[in-house]
């Protein structure tokens, strides 16, 4: 089964998962980057008109330290994310997925040099269409990887139904599935939902509606109802 | 078309995380995309190259047009091999034109600027559907991915043209030093070499086929992840693969059945002669596995299965907590900025004077005016366009009438609707009062007043309203009367306020009126509402 997602498991044997971001949402995000240092740049040049010659020098400085430290700085403190990748929901961690350090973070960043060859991020790009997690030469030579951050669930309204416990046999995929039923019930249109519960028909040995909701009842049992 | 073989994982994914899943899934079919997309393209320009070789320009234009074309048999590849039943480069390549047959001319026209491209295809190439039918298709599936998608397409083809860029730079960094001095540069930029041309063209050709299928199952795997969303077959997957499960467990327990009755019957059999008395039975019998069944299920949805517990407490957490501040350097850093600047100022007079009669001020102040003035109007712009509803509403006078707005049902969790009412009110409120359910009884009166102000009088007390409020609205209509509402009498007026003060006194404070007061307030009901039934 081929996905995208990134598993690992501690020396406790818990299982984490991330999920891989590839390599269009990460362009973009860049782009957005680029688009707030060009304004920031832009501001400093307008407000270093004045100084004449020095004013180029500071401005030179300031760019610098903009392209090299802008991405480290937001990284390291800002739970790896610069704003461009906020905008896309993805963040930069170490490949065991603990928060990124200043290490790996300035590894990964002057490594963009190499990324940038022969010239706009050719390599790089090549190298994340072709890595299995999507991961470009710097972040390959630092450990680090990006991923989407786990967005918090908006709670969703249910349709009422009263909980009924579920049957036996019933493994974590199944009830999640059972779960999603419920919670889908906005999203699948009605004569869909009757179909999949109509699947289900030599367990519950019911037909359409009635099938439909005694699937819900035992989603929301699932979900911590009790009737 | 079996969701079941399905060789991605079916769950809910962003758009974003569908592009990721497609440019996954190009990766492992790179090669057969690679050649299915190039051979016709190159066999064309080929063509070309042959037939016109004065215009290199126009030849790579007209391929890179076709592009439409050319993307329909990778598509039609991937599909296949998505859904379990991959085909060979050779077999495809003979199927070139039944994939392109339906509506190529659109994709070639009006659609081949779509920007979501990749994403609409599969409706055209693998639905087959078109005109209507396909518009509300396109309808349902872009309502979330439609952005996605164009981001997508745009990437992507900035993708090609950097990548063209990043190969010259690289064929430009090979080049010996002492030959790069010698090549006229300028006849080759401006697109005067032949050769050169279709170098360029056979290089973009290259380039299109290696980003094409990346392209094609990015956008192909949005639509699968929009099909997966809209249809469920996350879970359709999970139901299946559950009721199989189900089926091999029950076909395994029928094949062990025989064999432990059996020997379970000679272990009895044994026990039985040695001890020779039946073996007792501890456990309620059933006859059936049927029966036994329900029963487990039956044991299984008992209390003793389903407690849950929960545990709280404090608990220390070791956190490293890391302040964030300023480092000593920063804060150095900005003050040599500031004395620096300090420093330049006062040298500043000296310097106008002898370098040059060139004004700093002025000039920046315009850059400054410009920039004000561009950002007054782009704000009010921003707004104007923002609050151009409210801008156009209030701009037309009232010319269209308003909005009916449906009168609520409840107010102050009082049922206000007349069908609710009891047919003589006067009676239901006095005999509630004496049945000492004050509180019922006036409440019963307010009801009624209400629900008569917002039927009769075609008040709208919104749900925001205090009762307060409600008695100013109709205080409010008896000094000024709009022309098309029924006017408010005076004693009316009066009625609803001294009914609304009682109310509150007794619904808040617990100070019942006397019950005097609560006639007079019956009578006064019956003069204003009693003859509108």
């Amino acid at each position: 089964m081929l996905d995208t997602t990134y598993n690992v498991e501690t020396p406790e044997g818990i299982d984490l998962r991330a999920r891989a971001a590839g390599p269009v949402p990460r362009i973009l995000a860049y782009a957005v980057d680029v688009f707030y240092r060009s304004l920031i740049l832009a501001a400093i040049g307008l407000a270093l008109l004045f100084a004449g010659v020095a004013g180029i020098g500071i401005w030179l400085v300031c760019a610098f330290l903009l392209e090299w430290f802008y991405p480290v700085f937001f990284e390291v403190l800002r739970r790896g994310q610069t704003p461009g990748k906020k905008a896309f929901g993805l963040m930069v961690v170490n490949d065991n997925l603990t928060p990124v350090s200043w290490g790996a973070s300035f590894v990964r960043n002057l490594l963009r040099f190499a990324d940038f060859m022969p010239f706009a991020y050719a390599t790089g790009v090549i190298s994340m269409a072709l890595g299995r997690h999507f991961q470009r030469l710097g972040d390959l030579a630092a450990g680090t990887l990006v991923v989407y951050r786990e967005e918090e669930k908006a709670p969703v309204a249910l349709p009422d139904s009263t909980p009924l416990p579920p049957p036996q046999n019933l493994q974590q995929a199944d009830q999640q599935a059972l779960v999603s039923l419920l919670e889908r019930h906005d999203d699948l249109s009605e004569a869909r939902q009757r179909e999949l519960a109509n699947l289900l028909e030599p367990m519950t040995r019911k037909r359409d509606n009635e099938a439909l909701a005694y699937l819900r009842s035992v989603g929301s049992w699932l979900l911590g109802g009790r009737g | 078309m079996q969701v079941k073989n399905l060789a991605v994982r079916a769950r809910l994914r962003s758009p974003w995380e569908s592009i990721d899943l497609g440019i996954a899934l190009a990766r492992r079919y790179w090669w057969q995309l690679f050649i299915v997309w190039l051979l016709p393209a190159a066999t064309l320009l080929t063509l070309c190259y042959w037939l016109f070789p004065e215009s290199p320009m126009l030849s790579g234009l007209f391929i890179w047009w076709l592009k439409p074309v050319f993307d329909r048999l990778p598509l039609f590849m991937i599909s296949r091999a998505l859904f379990g039943s991959p085909v060979s480069v050779g077999t495809a390549l003979r199927h070139f034109f039944s994939p392109n047959r339906r509506d190529w001319f659109l994709w070639l026209t009006l659609r081949r600027l779509s920007p979501t491209r990749s994403f609409d295809m599969p409706i055209t190439v693998l639905e087959q559907s078109g005109g209507k039918a396909r518009s509300s298709r396109i309808g349902v599936l872009h309502r979330k991915h439609s952005g996605a998608a164009t981001w997508l397409t745009l990437t992507l083809y900035h993708i090609e043209i950097f990548l063209l860029a990043a190969l010259s730079m690289l064929a430009f960094l090979f080049i010996p030093e002492q030959y790069a001095e010698g090549i006229e540069w300028m006849p080759l930029l401006q697109g005067d070499t032949l050769w050169l041309e279709w170098l360029y063209n056979a290089l973009y050709l290259l380039i299109m086929a290696a980003v094409a299928p990346f392209y094609i199952v990015s956008g192909f795997c949005l639509y699968i992840g929009r099909r997966i969303e809209l249809e469920g077959w996350d879970i359709e997957i999970q139901f299946r693969d559950f009721l199989e499960r189900q089926q091999r467990e029950r076909r395994a327990r029928r094949r062990e059945t025989p064999g432990t009755a059996s020997l379970i019957l000679l272990c009895s059999l044994a026990l039985g002669t040695m001890l020779s008395a039946p073996p007792p039975a501890n456990a309620e019998t059933v006859d059936t596995p049927q029966q036994g069944q329900e029963r487990i299920d039956e044991i299984l949805a008992g209390e003793d299965f389903h407690q849950m517990k929960e545990i709280s407490g404090w608990r220390k957490k070791e956190v490293d907590e890391v302040k964030e501040k300023f480092p000593q350097w920063l804060i150095d850093f900005i003050e040599w900025l500031i004395d620096f600047i300090e420093w330049l100022f006062e040298r500043s007079p000296e310097d106008t004077e002898s370098d040059s009669d060139f004004e700093w001020g002025p000039e920046i102040a315009k850059i400054l005016e410009l920039l004000f003035w561009l950002g007054l109007i782009g704000g009010l712009g921003y707004f104007g366009w923002k609050h151009r509803e409210a801008i156009l509403n209030s701009l037309q006078w009232h010319s269209s009438p308003k909005e009916q707005q449906a009168p609520p049902e409840t107010l102050f969790g009082l049922d206000v609707r007349q069908s609710s009412l009891p047919a003589d009110v006067c009676a239901e409120v006095m005999r509630l009062w004496a049945s000492g359910d004050k509180r019922a009884s006036l409440g019963l009166l307010y009801r009624a007043t209400l629900s008569h102000l917002i039927e009769d009088f075609a008040f709208y007390f919104g749900d925001h309203l205090t009762e307060g409020e409600c008695a100013q609205l109709v205080r409010a209509r008896q000094l000024e009367t709009e022309e098309e509402l029924r006017p408010v009498s005076p004693t009316l007026s009066h009625f609803v306020q001294e009914l609304t003060a009682n109310w509150q006194q007794l619904a808040y404070a617990h100070r019942p009126p006397a019950e005097a007061q609560v006639s007079t307030l019956c009578s006064q009901w019956q003069e204003e509402f009693g003859n509108d039934r």
